[in-house]
């Protein structure tokens, strides 16, 4: 009993990292109509800048995340002007779908080049503390993680709820056309969306260097456990994205536990498979990767 | 000569290859309510579109109170008081009422109005009020179309254009809808329908274009087109109405 909690809480821990990184690709699709498939690279992107600014100039990872993540945003900013201002407005997204392909082997290898094909990870000072309680033991920097992603949940959704911009958002993930018409700036509404998304990668890579090593290559798969937990999420909600990653974190490390390491990948992405089959619209979303008829 | 708000001339659309207007040209007066009726694929649509900004011409001109709009974008054309319902109300379904009320005056100019725009939209649509912390897709058909006259009512309009207001609603519901119309045009709102009920449009309305395969082919105040043959024969049939 104890080690199936030791299990649950440890793919809820990992689970939260495919949540925010999922929450990113929701707000991103809700605009933009598109599985940004770059998102994995760019997290691995901001754990090298993270890693870069520790053993550089020594600034804690939980510190440094007041600078990646401003940083982040505004790299998303400078992205979705340049790479996507005029392809978003196309009929056919696969432009833009291509463009983030090309935009994720782009940053793979440039950051290959710039820092090698060696894997990082940091060495915190305090990477080794744990809290144990009812003999459990868990570590806190996982523990924060999950704070983590709690708290970037909540303000990506205080965000979207209260504010006009926000309400904006909302609206053009429905219906962008529509927003046009009452004279909001569709573009700048994109481009918003797309910046949080990418500020969200921000996170999560800040989140990934703390816990896990890390090398160029680790990006594509993130990506892809992003979108394996925004389908069981279902898109339209960020802590569906949320509850979709921990979902996956705990069915993966339930896999683990119970039917060997080797199960892991062919487990999830049987999940993934089975879910897109038979519930399109993921588990607690309102809609799917495909809008409804 | 009276005050024109909105002029039109010699406007050409095309979509791709396809011709979609042909040298239109028609005037909207100042607090009238002005009609445009026709078959299917006559174009209608893709007026409404171009004068908002959605389409661009090919060729023409559009004057909004003698300025020419040229290729101001949608934003642009919302802020100086052009406002459209669109066909099939394309509401924001997952928002609530309100919300869709407050995007409606998303614009500094409209926001600045806001609480005399929401007044006058709730004493125009009571049921609004009544409903407006629940989510629009929720509401039935005619207050859908209720609420998203009412969003364009919030960007505190000079010109509305509301493309098929009528379209999948019962007789009694489109009787209220253009009830409606004509109440917020005495509010000093002026009205560009496009209506496929063109018995109703034209009993309503103070002018009317009827359009054909991209062209006007006939205009003249309701009443004289209501009494046109031609137009009874083409369009409302013998027994006078649709309704």
């Amino acid at each position: 009993m104890g080690s199936l909690a030791q299990v649950l809480i440890n793919g809820i821990l990992l689970g939260s990292m495919y949540g925010i990184a999922a929450a990113g690709l929701s707000l991103i699709f809700g605009t933009m109509r598109i599985i940004f498939l770059a998102q994995g690279a760019m997290i691995v992107f901001f754990a090298f800048v993270c890693y870069w600014l520790f053993v550089k100039v020594s600034i804690d990872p939980y510190l440094s995340l007041l600078i990646v993540v401003p940083f982040a945003f505004l790299v998303g900013l400078g992205l979705f002007y340049t790479l996507f201002r005029k392809a978003v407005a196309l009929e056919d997204k696969n432009v833009s779908l291509l463009i983030a392909v090309g935009l994720m082997y782009l940053i793979e290898n440039a950051i290959l080049k710039v820092w090698s094909a060696t894997p990082r990870g940091l060495d915190i000072s305090y990477s080794g503390a744990t809290l144990v309680f009812w003999g459990l033991r868990v570590s806190w920097l996982r523990l924060a993680l999950l704070g983590l992603a709690l708290v970037s949940a909540g303000v990506v959704f205080v965000f979207l709820k209260k504010t006009r911009v926000g309400t904006a958002v909302r609206a053009a993930s429905e219906d962008l056309e529509a927003t046009k018409l009452q004279g909001i700036n569709s573009l700048w509404v994109c481009a918003i969306s797309f910046a949080i998304g990418i500020g969200l990668a921000g996170v999560a890579g800040v989140g990934l260097a703390t816990v896990y090593s890390f090398d160029y290559q680790f990006g594509f798969v993130f990506s892809i456990k992003a979108l394996v937990a925004l389908a069981l999420g279902g898109i339209g909600n960020v802590f569906g994205a949320l509850a979709g990653g921990i979902l996956l974190g705990i069915i993966e490390n339930l896999a683990a536990y119970y039917v060997g390491i080797a199960w892991i990948e062919i487990v999830s992405y049987g999940v993934f498979m089975l879910v897109l089959i038979f519930l399109p619209q993921g588990l607690f979303g309102r809609r799917g990767l495909v809008k409804k008829v | 000569m009276a005050n024109q708000l909105l002029e039109v001339k010699e406007l050409s659309v095309s979509y791709g290859d396809v011709r979609a207007l042909q040298d239109v040209s028609l005037e909207v007066e100042e607090g009238s309510i002005v009609a445009l009726v026709g078959a299917n694929g006559a174009g209608k649509s893709t007026l409404l579109k171009t004068v908002s900004g959605l389409l661009h011409p090919k060729g023409g001109q559009i004057l909004f109170l003698g300025e020419d709009l040229g290729k101001l974008n949608p934003k642009h054309r919302v802020d100086r008081g052009i406002v459209m319902v669109p066909e099939g109300r394309r509401l924001f379904q997952t928002l609530t009422v309100l919300e869709n009320l407050r995007l409606g005056a998303y614009l500094p100019r409209a926001r600045a109005t806001y609480d005399e725009s929401l007044e006058r939209v709730f004493g125009l649509f009571p049921v609004l009020k009544d409903r407006k912390d629940g989510k629009a897709g929720l509401l039935s058909g005619g207050e859908q179309q209720m609420l998203a006259i009412g969003r364009a009512v919030m960007a505190h309009p000079k010109l509305v254009m509301v493309d098929e207001a009528s379209l999948g609603l019962s007789p009694i519901l489109t009787r209220a809808i253009f009830e409606l119309i004509v109440a917020l045009n005495q509010q000093e709102t002026t009205v560009l329908m496009v209506e496929q009920n063109i018995h109703m449009a034209l009993k309503i309305c103070h002018k009317a274009y009827v359009m054909r395969t991209g062209s006007i082919v006939l205009s003249g105040s309701g009443q004289e087109l209501l009494a046109n043959e031609d137009v009874r024969k083409a369009y409302i049939g013998e027994r006078g109405s649709r309704l």
